[in-house]
């Protein structure tokens, strides 16, 4: 494609993402309002025991996993398709290549999170820690996976400037790095079962590298992207990026496997080397966004900026607790307590939720180009999103920390210890409706945006089949 | 830099390597993992489970049990105790050398025996003493045991090692202990126990957040105001006078596996001395 | 805001380089982790868990009872006094010691010709597995010096390994025969061993 002669404007090329993304956004934003709703539903058994004592779909260790992967499957990595594919067609300085593919591509993952959202309450659940969903919609996540790749990388291909941006590394990593575990963990463990513990090891691996790694991914490469933009100065130190992108992965890559675990000493050991030597990106991405912004004179008042902040630096702190789980005396206390779902809430809904969130209210007025329908909610939702983790994540990882030095003394009976974490609920239930409420507010805006597009389609429509006809349509 | 190439390297040099060592050699060193034999025997381990016990995990799967209890111990670290087992023919000698290793036993009588001298030393310090012991002509055995706070809790008796998952499909390792660890609960609770448990959690402890699982049973009247054979026996309150329980397949399926759970015998990667003779379970 | 589309890299990033005290801190935290990973991964064992730190210390800590015990001392003993010359296998060496293994005088029914051998030492020509041999430096009086528990652990390993299958020696065995000798010269060969009462 040659764009040189005639030079594409940029609001066509954002109006070239506008259908893809809306497809892309719509069912994320329902996902995650569906998810959060979930989640509460299932941390109602810890104020209420026999709440579902009825209710097969609804028992605890059936909503649970189910509202983890809508947040991780439904919501996080096809808004992040999305936002990705944006800064694809931008960063190319073209519109979406092939635009029919994340189309179908995105109708066909929602299709696969409805599937596995399905499997587990109804009990097929894999049994693998976010791998639940199972075979169907493996193949279908899968698949839409690659139709999505496909377009974007064609749109990369045919990028106009030649010289990588920083965020390309980012991002071109991570639409090769999900293919690669998601197809080997299910293969291992679900199409083609290996023996005994191994399993374990590879759901390990499969849930850092996807969580941790590819999150990581995406989500830097999207703030490495924004943040110079609302700045409005360039990207502090294009080597230190790179650098921290090399070492992110190479050291990312290797933790996941707990302290303690049933698994020769070897496993263990390596991951917690990883872990400590992640200190060297997590450095080397503060100090990149810290420079980068400290000092300019933009504003963020509850805006785009602020989410891409605050996600940043909500990544260095949920990273942090990362590492600190696999340091070998804390990891013996804070194992198989609530200071692991703490992390893991952190990285999904305050590190990258949030990232996407703020590239989501920035470009969709752009792909829009129109208004958000209500621009008060951006900052209402900035303010429910942080006011929600503090509450969540605090709440769950003190809950841990006290949890854990309980039971780290025998003499503490059991009961004694699971009741010392109850009152946390209390507020961890709090944080997750008032995410709830601000899910709310963000599915407000893009369905009303979705409806009036659509809405103006229509009448757009009927005003074409409405008008006389021109001479020449009645020629042909 | 204008060529992608050096992305798709790095990506194949990165995830390439932890897929190697994680995956590759997880699955060669733990995928090909065989039965062993319980240390210092030669009763094979693990037995395949039980029928009823392997339909059992897949109840526990699809309920996702694992959301909340582990089944895996984990172990801290290793101490060892000297047993005097027999004075031999020489007491004054052994009791001379108590005299320097164990002031408090110097008195010792034959008929106290065995006793254990020290507990909870290091190999190092067992060693020594028992040689001096056995070089009185004493008869000393050095017994291992394994410490860590799960230990303490009762929750087994050493740690899990892989072999210990080596029949089960899916591993549901857990990773949060909102409820207890339940890699050994299969010498905690009896399968009637297991039942009403399942059924009104509450009704066994008092405190516990464990949401009762009432769909796995069945709630019928009497017939004849007899307490039918497949029944519960729960007490008094939890279910009206003329009605009984009755457990589903599910549950009695999940109660066989969950008795089934007992990682108990002293393997050579997990080893210590068992107390009693731990008895393989054998069907 | 600037939402030019350009991206050409002088405009979207600064050029600096990379600061060397952040590859210094990588290289010192990477050679601690190695030297972290030496000491608790068992490298790459597949018998070695968690506060384990090595194949040998769980081989150490292995619960022996009884015999097994005893044994397993005597191997270590062994391997340190008699080892050197009769070979870790049990072998013997050309030259210098013969082998212990299949050796009629190991197996013998008892014991006391066997104790006598290290506790006085051993000359001349001495027949093993119906060879005759002659070993001009002899064997020493090496355990002479020993407690009569160290002395049995080394003849009940002796016994009970390499196919060599005779009972245990006690502790007791050994000071008997000690008791019984006193003050003595080396044994000298086959013709004086055949003297002393199996
Ligand atoms: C310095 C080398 C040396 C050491 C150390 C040594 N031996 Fe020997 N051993 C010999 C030699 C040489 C002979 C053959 C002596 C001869 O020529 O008659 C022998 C012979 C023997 C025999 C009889 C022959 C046979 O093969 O059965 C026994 C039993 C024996 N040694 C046991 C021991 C034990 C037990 C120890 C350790 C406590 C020990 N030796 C340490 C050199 C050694």
């Amino acid at each position: 494609m040659n764009v040189n002669e005639n030079k594409i404007s940029v609001s066509e090329i954002d109006a070239s993402c506008r259908v893809p993304l809306l497809a892309l956004f719509g069912g994320a934003a329902l996902w995650l309002v569906i998810g959060l709703a979930l989640s509460i539903v299932a941390s109602l058994t810890f104020h209420k025991p026999d709440m579902f004592a009825n209710c097969a779909w609804l028992t605890y260790g059936r909503v649970q996993p189910a509202a983890n992967d809508l947040i991780l499957y439904g919501f996080c990595i096809p808004a992040a398709l999305g936002v990705m594919l944006w800064i694809f067609a931008r960063l190319s300085q073209i519109p979406i290549v092939l635009p029919l593919l994340p189309i179908v591509a995105a109708n066909i993952w929602h299709l696969g999170v409805v599937v596995g959202t399905l499997v587990i309450l109804s009990g097929n659940s894999t049994g693998f820690l976010w791998l639940e969903y199972g075979r169907g919609a493996f193949v279908l996540l899968l698949c839409a996976f690659f139709l999505f790749a496909i377009s974007a990388f064609a749109t990369f291909g045919a990028r106009h400037h030649r010289e990588l941006h920083v965020s390309h590394w980012f991002l071109i990593a991570a639409l090769l790095w999900f293919p690669w575990i998601y197809a080997a963990a299910n293969f291992f463990l679900v199409i083609c079962p290996v023996r005994g513990v191994a399993q374990a090891v590879i759901d390990w691996w499969f849930a850092n590298n996807l969580i941790f790694v590819w999150l990581a991914l995406v989500g830097i490469g999207a703030a490495f992207y924004f943040l110079p933009k609302f700045a409005g100065r360039p990207l502090h130190n294009h080597y230190l990026a790179l650098f921290a992108f090399w070492t992110l992965i190479i050291f990312g890559t290797w933790c996941g496997i707990p302290q303690g675990a049933p698994v020769p000493a070897w496993l263990p050991a390596a991951s917690t080397v990883a872990s400590a030597l992640l200190i060297i990106p997590l450095i080397a991405i503060a100090k990149i966004s810290v420079k980068t912004v400290y000092g300019a004179n933009t504003q963020c008042k509850g805006g785009p900026f602020c989410y891409i902040k605050f996600g940043t630096a909500a990544f260095i702190l949920s990273s942090l607790m990362l590492i600190a789980q696999a340091c070998p005396h804390f990891s013996r206390v804070v194992g198989f307590t609530w200071f692991g779902p703490a992390q893991t809430q952190f990285q999904l809904l305050g590190f990258f939720a949030i990232v996407i969130l703020g590239g989501f209210y920035e470009l969709m007025l752009r792909v829009m180009g129109c208004e958000l329908p209500y621009p008060k909610f951006v900052r209402v939702q900035h303010w429910l999103f942080i006011a929600g983790l503090v509450l969540l994540v605090g709440s769950l990882a003190v809950a841990g920390i006290v949890q854990g030095m309980k039971l780290e003394n025998p003499k503490i009976a059991f009961d004694d210890v699971s009741s010392a974490t109850l009152i946390a609920f209390r507020f961890s239930t709090t944080g997750q409706l008032l995410l709830l409420l601000g899910s709310f507010l963000f599915a407000a805006n893009i369905f009303v945006m979705t409806a009036r597009w659509k809405f103006g389609l229509l009448k757009s429509g009927w005003k074409a089949l409405n008008a006389p006809l021109q001479a020449s349509e009645v020629k042909s | 830099m204008k060529s992608s190439f050096p992305i798709f390297l790095a990506v194949f040099v990165a995830l390439g390597a932890s897929f190697g060592g994680f995956v590759v050699g997880g699955i060669s060193q733990l995928g090909t993992e065989k039965q062993t034999t319980v240390l210092n025997s030669t009763d094979t381990y693990p037995l395949q489970r039980t029928g009823d016990a392997t339909l059992g995990l897949q109840v526990y799967r699809a309920q996702g049990c694992a959301a909340c209890h582990t089944t895996q111990v984990r172990q801290d670290g290793m101490t060892c105790d000297v047993v005097l087992m027999g004075a031999g023919k020489n007491l004054r000698a052994v009791q001379k050398v108590l005299g320097e290793i164990a002031p408090a036993d110097k008195d010792l009588a034959t008929n106290q025996l065995p006793k254990t001298i020290f507990s909870g030393v290091t190999k190092e310090v067992a060693g020594d003493n028992s040689d001096k012991l056995t070089g009185a002509g004493a008869k000393a055995e050095i017994h291992i045991n394994a410490t860590g706070a799960d230990i303490s809790r009762g929750w087994g008796i050493r740690q899990s090692v892989a072999e210990d998952f080596l029949w089960d499909y899916p591993v549901q390792l857990g990773s949060l202990r909102a409820g207890p660890d339940l890699a050994n609960v299969g010498a905690r609770y009896t399968m009637n126990l297991q039942l009403q448990h399942l059924y009104a959690p509450q009704s066994v402890d008092k405190n516990s957040a464990m949401p009762p699982f009432k769909y796995l049973f069945v709630v019928r009247k009497k017939i004849n105001g007899e307490l039918s054979p497949d029944a519960l026996s729960l007490p008094k309150g939890i279910v009206p006078d003329d009605s009984e329980v009755i457990p589903t397949d599910d549950a009695k399926n999940l109660a066989a596996y969950l008795v089934s759970l007992r990682a108990d015998v002293p393997l050579y990667d997990a080893p210590f001395t068992p107390t009693v003779s731990a008895p393989a379970e054998k069907k | 805001m600037n939402h030019d589309l350009s991206n050409s890299k002088s405009q979207t990033s600064t050029h600096l380089t990379v600061p060397i005290w952040i590859i210094a801190l990588m290289l010192t935290l990477i050679f601690l982790g190695g030297v972290y990973f030496d000491h608790h991964s068992g490298w790459f064992d597949a018998k070695v868990y968690g506060p384990y730190q090595s194949a040998g210390q769980l081989a150490a800590y292995q619960p022996l009872s009884g015999e097994a015990a005893i044994v397993a001392h005597g191997k270590q003993v062994y391997e340190i006094n008699c080892g050197t010359c009769h070979g870790p296998d049990g072998m013997g060496m050309p030259g210098k010691a013969p082998p212990l293994a299949g050796s009629e005088w190991v197996n013998a029914k008892g014991f006391h010709r066997l104790v006598e051998i290290p506790q006085l030492g051993l000359n001349g020509t001495i027949t093993v597995k119906g060879q005759p041999m002659n070993f001009p430096t002899g064997m020493a009086a090496v355990g002479s010096a020993m407690s009569d528990a160290d002395l049995a652990a080394i003849l009940t390993y002796i016994r009970a390994s390499w196919g060599n299958n005779a009972d245990a020696v006690t502790a007791d065995d050994v000071k008997a025969v000690r008791a019984s000798v006193g003050g003595h010269h080396a044994i000298d060969g086959d013709v004086e061993l055949k003297t002393i009462p199996e």
